[in-house]
């Protein structure tokens, strides 16, 4: 009785959150599912039932959003990447036991701590493209320090404009992928490395064959949380560039179109889209997360 | 196959030093045992001669090559963790194999090897397992089947049974006596357990607080420990140790311990003769000290009362906690003896097996 009357109150004490919850989360998905497969245009609320159609449009007939999946694409590769290696090398190289290793840790996650916005204004002005007398931020310094080659347009460059974007999304989460990588390399216990020194590897060899192995299941954590971060990327792009064409990725098309345009169908479709992506890569890891919980 | 030799080696953390002045010669194809309490210096004195740490100074030898700087990797060793530190992504097979891979043996001749090995250690069916779908038992035969493989000139193990249960553990220990006379190699082997140490060395060494105390065969060593450490860590049920007097005269010495008085064996009257009426610490082990009313066959032992505080039956013997006015001991005793808690009873100290040691020094004063 007693157990059932605990349960029912703390049902109760939870209930608030539950509610809110299923309107503002999970209806407000469900309103935006039926808002994608209407015909609503303008400002007035039109649920005309269209079908697909916002999404074969969007998928098959539509040059821009194929220009924000590439952006997205190549984005997404350099940014998880870049984070992987600059993550992994900062971390094995904190590993090592030097001195002042807290201090270190806290410099490179501090990065983490701002939002992308001030991050996107920093680097606004460190990428400013502008050359010749106007020149200024980081080709500024490379001008000054004698390295010329190295001056360039940036997030202005033609095609590759998006590659420059993922300079300060690195900075920023970088530092992050290095505290998961630490907390797994701590998470190995010596035994290992000095089985394998004795077994005969060298430093890279008990890296390659050891450690890196082992690290596996932090590689997929990092790359799945950056992964979504760098779907649903829209902040940084507009801090460090604004709207534009060449720097599109669905969500400042999903922006532009329902506020701007105000194609609320087309751009609650684009939303759908985006949150269908952020599943197929958060859901397997959630499942293997809670299956290896119950295990243990 | 190699010798190993420990030559005035010191090993300091900062300003604590762990091993001081080890001097230890280790015999080709020997089994030597590193025993001592925890924090004695057992584990370091294995890991300085694997290479997983640095020696402070001095000079380590295998055979006859000096390896103070030499890498693990170069040292013709291998390993046994207490952990097993097994390679968990690894199969039973690549984490035998992983060693010989990484010195670029060929694949046909890896696979001969592992196998033999496995079969030494009936893991043959185990080998496509991973770590993780094995038993503990299991699991420490391929941490062996991993150093075995390599054929090392010198075979290193780490309290390598002190996680398996104590079943498994006696059955591993003469699983690991056996696989020394087949492998004919030189192993070390370090533990806490001086029944390990007893059962399975050749000879046995002796640590406390970084300092060697003893090297010798195991019945040496017990017989005729060399301090009082040596003597209170070989043997168990633990020896007993009184503080103690020498009182009497030559002809007829005793040994006073406040509580009972002993007399003291012809053989050990000369060795005593110039403690006469000093301190000293005198020590009996508990099997040296019988029922009065089932003494072994010749053996003729000073009687002594005391009081049972407490028994343990242990089936073929019973061990007794004793109590002779404020001395107290232990004594393992013929089943038959039914004494029960609160009784008087007698019992013979067999001094010819009696041991004493100097109080200032705690070291041996021999016969």
């Amino acid at each position: 009785m007693r157990i059932k009357r605990d349960a029912l109150l703390g049902f109760l004490m939870v209930l608030p959150s539950i509610i809110a919850i299923g309107i503002f989360v999970y209806g407000f998905i469900g309103w935006t599912g039926r808002v994608s497969l209407s015909n609503w245009v303008g400002l007035l609320p039109n649920y005309e039932w269209a079908g697909l159609k916002n999404y074969t449009n969007l998928l098959f007939n539509d040059p821009r959003f194929m220009v924000d999946i590439r952006n997205t694409v190549i984005f997404t590769v350099l940014f998880v990447l870049g984070c992987l290696i600059l993550g992994l090398f900062l971390a094995v190289l904190l590993d090592q036991g030097l001195r002042g290793e807290a201090f270190f840790r806290s410099l490179f996650l501090f990065p983490m701590a701002i939002s992308f916005i001030v991050t996107g204004v920093v680097w606004r002005w460190l990428m400013n493209p502008a050359q010749g007398s106007r020149i200024s931020g980081l080709n500024l310094l490379f001008d000054r320090i004698g390295l010329d080659s190295l001056i360039n347009s940036w997030h202005a460059t033609p095609t590759w404009g998006i590659a420059a974007i993922a300079i300060p999304a690195i900075w920023q989460m970088s530092g992050y992928t290095m505290a998961l990588y630490l907390g797994g390399l701590r998470a190995i216990p010596d035994d290992l490395r000095e089985a394998a020194r004795v077994d005969g590897a060298s430093e890279v060899e008990i890296y390659r064959h050891v450690i890196l192995p082992l690290l596996r299941p932090v590689t997929l954590s990092a790359m799945i949380i950056l992964g979504h971060i760098s779907l649903k990327v829209f902040d940084l792009i507009i801090a460090v560039a604004g709207k534009q064409l060449a720097l599109d990725v669905p969500a400042i098309y999903m922006w532009t179109t329902t506020f701007d345009g105000q194609f609320y169908g087309r751009g609650a479709a684009i939303a759908m889209l985006l949150l269908l992506s952020v599943a197929i890569l958060v859901i397997p890891y959630l499942y293997y997360t809670i299956r290896t919980e119950a295990e243990l | 196959m190699a010798s190993v030799t420990y030559n005035n080696i010191y090993k300091s953390w900062g300003e604590v030093k762990v091993i001081k002045d080890l001097n230890l010669e280790i015999r080709d194809k020997e089994f030597l045992v590193l025993v001592g309490p925890s924090g004695s210096g057992k584990s370091t004195a294995l890991r300085l001669l694997a290479g997983l740490e640095e020696i402070t100074s001095g000079e380590l030898y295998i055979g006859d090559r000096l390896v103070n700087d030499v890498p693990p990797k170069d040292r013709d060793i291998a390993m046994v963790f207490q952990s097993y530190a097994l390679y968990p992504h690894m199969s039973v097979y690549d984490n035998m194999a992983f060693g010989l891979k990484l010195r670029k043996m060929p694949a046909a001749e890896i696979e001969e090897k592992v196998k033999e090995a496995a079969g030494m250690l009936g893991l043959e069916t185990l080998l496509d397992r991973k770590p993780k779908a094995l038993s503990g038992g299991q699991r420490q035969r391929v941490a062996l089947g991993r150093a075995i493989v390599r054929h090392p000139a010198v075979f290193l193990m780490d309290e390598p049974l002190s996680n398996l249960d104590a079943k498994l553990r006696v059955e591993t220990r003469s699983q690991i006596s056996k696989l020394h006379k087949r492998l004919d190699t030189t192993f070390v082997y370090v533990t806490h357990d001086q029944t390990e140490a007893l059962t399975m060395a050749d000879r046995i060494a002796v640590l406390k607080d970084g300092m060697l105390q003893q090297v010798d065969s195991p019945q040496v060593l017990y017989d005729s420990p060399k301090n009082v450490f040596v003597a209170g860590f070989i043997g168990s049920p633990a020896m007993n140790f009184f503080d103690a007097t020498v009182t009497g005269s030559p002809e007829e010495m005793y040994i006073d311990t406040g509580g009972f008085r002993v007399r003291v064996p012809q053989s050990y009257v000369n060795a005593l003769r110039g403690y006469g009426g000093k301190k000293v610490v005198f020590g009996i082990r508990p099997e040296d000290i019988h029922s009065a009313r089932f003494t072994p066959g010749g053996v003729t032992g000073e009687t002594v009362r005391g009081k049972v505080d407490m028994q343990e039956i242990m089936g073929n013997e019973i061990i007794l906690y004793m109590d002779t006015s404020g001395s107290s001991y232990t004594a393992r005793v013929d089943p038959r003896e039914r004494a029960q808690i609160g009784d008087e009873v007698e019992v013979a100290f067999n001094m010819e097996n009696m041991h004493v040691f100097d109080p200032e020094t705690e070291e041996a004063i021999y016969a």
